[in-house]
């Protein structure tokens, strides 16, 4: 695993000066009809908007690294990091790779959180959206020894004692936005506290700072120890949490699956989205990647492009409402 | 514990921690090349590989880097590392008393002792620690980071004021990004590539190594030559009667000095090297070529990185310039030291406090057998060895987010460094501003968050107000020992 990572860092990396130095030569050209014919013509770059090792990556080289073995698309799928600027740096990148459908994405909703909130310059217009390929769900939990052990205690104690209890979010990130959604939706009122990253959040809710904080499903079941879940965000039960009820049973109309959303730029021919669409769907649906994506909490599906934008489209309009109250 | 030395037996880990102490000991013997550098300019390679491999591979740069600095220090009476000054007093009076080998010898062995000591208060206090410091809220976050800003600020080289003034420009830049604790942009001029702020290692790479090799180039080659040593390193068993108790004593000194924030190798190496001498029967032949001289300075370099490593794993609070280029190195892979390091990532935790015993040793054998080779490589050609740097420089910059952002804001804050030094401001602290400045402004936000505004909760949190009292008194003392000369001669 380790050198051979190593050995792939060092091969992505020569397939992106390859790839740079195709850009230069073919460049202009290669657009329109010629794409129309044959797709791929060159390796296909995957920017992902993080840092090396997160989800999003691990899932993006999984796949790729499916379709290449199997073929389903003629040309290598190079994964290239472009962490910063809430995605700014990723979709500059995007944009400056072109529009022949070579250039493509792989982020979640926390895309639509950065057009929320109005940072960067980029909006849903700027994209197409080729799919979904699965996606997890957070739950929220409390310290293992809280007095609360149902979500209904928690609302009533909150309903009864507005912000007398401690949640901690990264104002502006997931947590927060999904515990806003739910708080509005239910009625109740918390405190926040700023902690940016799953071990900010851990330590501050274990060491008694804060009471409420909200973790992936696979973050919480890696601790479990010294942790209560009470709700899931999932549409339906996590099998490895039966007795998690999820938000909607409860009565809330509030879910939050974030997805694995590949996207391309706003004009990239349908053809090529197509032939990509076409090579996501085998990958998703191989038993291998299904097997690790059920083994991390996450969900294997497939939703195809548009169905994907309309379902971006309304969770990003609840969103706006959530900023609009904090800006 | 035992798991983390028997995953270091793996033999990826075996060699890149042979390859990090290796590299260290070079770079830490030439002149102009520090560990810091070393970390910042390998930390890109590191992306791809597994988190165990590359800290362990940091982790003997940075034993490795402090280490290797004693052999210029002693042949050459130029340190290799600031941390090895207190090695020239008397190390080179002994090289030219034709006793080379002898001052090499006592020097590694009282830096391994150094580190074997040190080894033992990180391996033994550091998960206690850890426990305790679970319970630590924003506010003592606030205040423990506070503290180690000021004390950096204050005890770096060199003036009060320029330290602080250094300190609070490093802080200016860390300003402009997203506004963690609103999610707001913030001083980013409209411009989308400056959401992220300036990053962590094009800033690193930029002041420590580019101004670096710019001051470099600009000076003339020395043309000094160097003593190989050629006869065999001479120990003794009478040694360890003779040595032992300074060994101690200043491994000890070393591993306090190196706990408290800010302060590094040099400054324990000189306190235990004072202290050595003032416990002395024959406290003038300090600096003839005095053997203790060098044991105690090198016993007291070494132990300081043991003890520096224990807030770095435990509260990841930064004790020196090259732990907090660690820190960075350590979030780059999504791990965050702290409390919940020991608990969430044990491989890290405590395979950092086996890397570390484990690069003492190995240390200990490549400088021991490799000390002549080591000695020559000092006379590598300085333009080809400088432009190889550079080319890394960029390299690493352009790979942290495949952005040539980055490598301009590498250059400027190469240029920004240049001249900081050039005014005889610290870098350092102008560093450690800029890295902590923004946990301190998320947990200070964060604890008026939890208090809903109100700044008198402090009096409510009793390590927080110590912390607070600590950074205080680190700013006014030499106020009040001022105060307090005057009252004297006024009374007398």
């Amino acid at each position: 695993m380790k050198f051979s990572s190593l050995t792939a860092g060092v091969r992505a990396g020569l397939a992106i000066l390859a790839l740079g130095a195709g850009l230069g030569a073919v460049g202009p050209v290669a657009t329109g009809a010629a794409i129309a014919q044959e797709f791929p013509q060159k390796p296909i770059q995957i920017i992902v908007p993080f840092k090396p090792g997160g989800r999003t990556d691990v899932v993006a080289r999984l796949l790729a690294e499916k379709i290449q073995q199997n073929g389903w698309l003629s040309q290598p799928m190079a994964v290239m990091n472009a962490d910063g600027g809430a995605g700014a740096n990723a979709v500059n990148q995007m944009r400056r790779g072109g529009d022949d459908g070579h250039t493509i994405v792989h982020w979640h909703h926390q895309a639509l959180i950065a057009m929320a909130m109005g940072l960067g310059d980029f909006s849903l217009d700027d994209f197409k959206s080729i799919g979904y390929t699965g996606g997890g769900s957070p739950v929220w939990v409390v310290r293992a020894d809280s007095e609360f052990d149902t979500f209904e205690q928690l609302v009533a104690h909150l309903k009864a004692e507005p912000r007398s209890l401690v949640e901690a979010v990264g104002i502006g990130t997931i947590p927060h936005f999904v515990g806003a959604m739910l708080a509005n939706e239910a009625g109740f009122e918390t405190r926040y506290v700023t902690a940016n990253s799953g071990a900010d959040r851990l330590r501050l809710i274990l060491g008694g700072n804060a009471d409420i904080a909200l973790f992936a499903a696979s973050e919480y079941l890696a601790q479990a120890e010294g942790l209560k879940p009470l709700i899931y965000f999932g549409r339906e039960r996590l099998p490895d949490l039966p007795d998690v009820p999820t938000a909607i049973e409860l009565g809330y109309d509030v879910s939050w699956a974030n997805p694995n959303w590949w996207l391309a730029p706003a004009d990239t021919p349908d053809a090529a989205i197509e032939a990509l669409q076409g090579a996501l769907e085998k990958a998703i649906a191989d038993p291998e990647i299904v097997e690790y994506f059920t083994g991390n909490t996450l969900e294997p599906y497939w939703t195809p492009g548009d169905e994907a934008m309309a379902d971006a489209q309304k969770q990003l309009e609840a969103l706006q409402a959530v900023a609009a109250t904090i800006q | 514990m035992l798991d983390a030395f028997a995953a270091l037996m793996d033999w990826h880990n075996l060699v890149l921690l042979l390859v990090g102490t290796g590299l260290g000991i070079v770079i830490g013997a030439i002149p102009g090349l520090t560990a810091s550098m070393l970390i910042a300019l390998t930390l890109p390679l590191t992306f791809h590989m597994d988190p165990v491999n590359a800290v362990t591979l940091l982790i003997g740069e940075y034993v490795g880097g402090i280490s290797g600095g004693l052999i210029t220090a002693i042949l050459l009476r130029m340190p290799g590392t600031p941390a090895s000054i207190v090695t020239t007093f008397d190390g080179y009076p002994m090289a030219q008393s034709n006793r080379a080998e002898r001052a090499l010898a006592l020097g590694i062995m009282a830096s391994v002792v150094g580190g074997i000591i040190s080894w033992g208060f990180l391996a033994g206090m550091s998960p206690a620690l850890a426990r305790f410091a679970l319970k630590f809220g924003p506010w003592e976050y606030f205040t423990l980071v506070l503290m180690a800003l000021v004390m950096l600020a204050v005890l770096a080289q060199g003036s009060l004021v320029k330290g602080l003034l250094a300190a609070a420009l490093g802080m200016a830049f860390a300003l402009p990004g997203i506004d963690s604790s609103i999610g707001q942009a913030r001083l980013t001029f409209g411009s989308s590539a400056m959401l992220s702020g300036f990053g962590l290692l094009p800033v690193l790479i930029g002041a420590f190594a580019i101004s670096q090799v710019l001051r470099d180039a600009a000076q003339p080659i020395s043309n000094k030559k160097i003593e190989i040593p050629k006869r065999r390193l001479p120990v003794h068993l009478s040694d360890a009667r003779t040595h032992g108790p300074n060994m101690v004593r200043s491994s000890l000194i070393g591993t306090w000095i190196g706990l408290l924030p800010g302060i590094g190798g040099n400054i324990a190496a000189l306190v235990s090297y004072s202290t050595a001498k003032q416990l002395s029967k024959e406290p003038d032949r300090f600096g003839t070529g005095h053997e203790p001289g060098v044991v105690a300075g090198e016993s007291a370099n070494n132990a300081a990185i043991g003890g520096a490593l224990i807030p770095l794993i435990t509260m990841g609070i930064p004790g020196s310039v090259t732990e907090a280029i660690l820190i960075g190195a350590l979030t780059i892979h999504n791990l965050q030291p702290g409390p919940l390091l020991f608990q969430n990532a044990p491989e890290i935790a405590y395979g950092i406090i086996a890397a570390y015993l484990l690069a003492n040793l190995f240390m200990l054998i490549m400088m021991w057998g490799a000390v002549r080779y080591i000695a020559q490589l000092v006379r590598l050609p300085r333009a080809g060895l400088l432009s190889v740097i550079l080319v890394f420089c960029v390299v690493g910059s352009y790979a942290v987010n495949s952005s040539f952002v980055d490598v301009w804001v590498m250059i400027a804050f190469g240029v920004i460094g240049l001249g900081l030094e050039a005014a005889r401001v610290p870098l350092g602290p102008f560093v450690i501003g800029f890295v902590l400045s923004p946990i301190a402004e998320e947990q200070l936000r964060a604890s008026l968050m939890l208090s809903d505004g109100n700044a008198l909760e402090i009096f409510q949190r009793p390590y927080a107000l110590l912390f607070l009292a600590l950074a205080v008194l680190t700013v006014a003392w030499p106020a009040i020992l001022q105060r307090i000369a005057r009252r004297r001669r006024v009374s007398t």
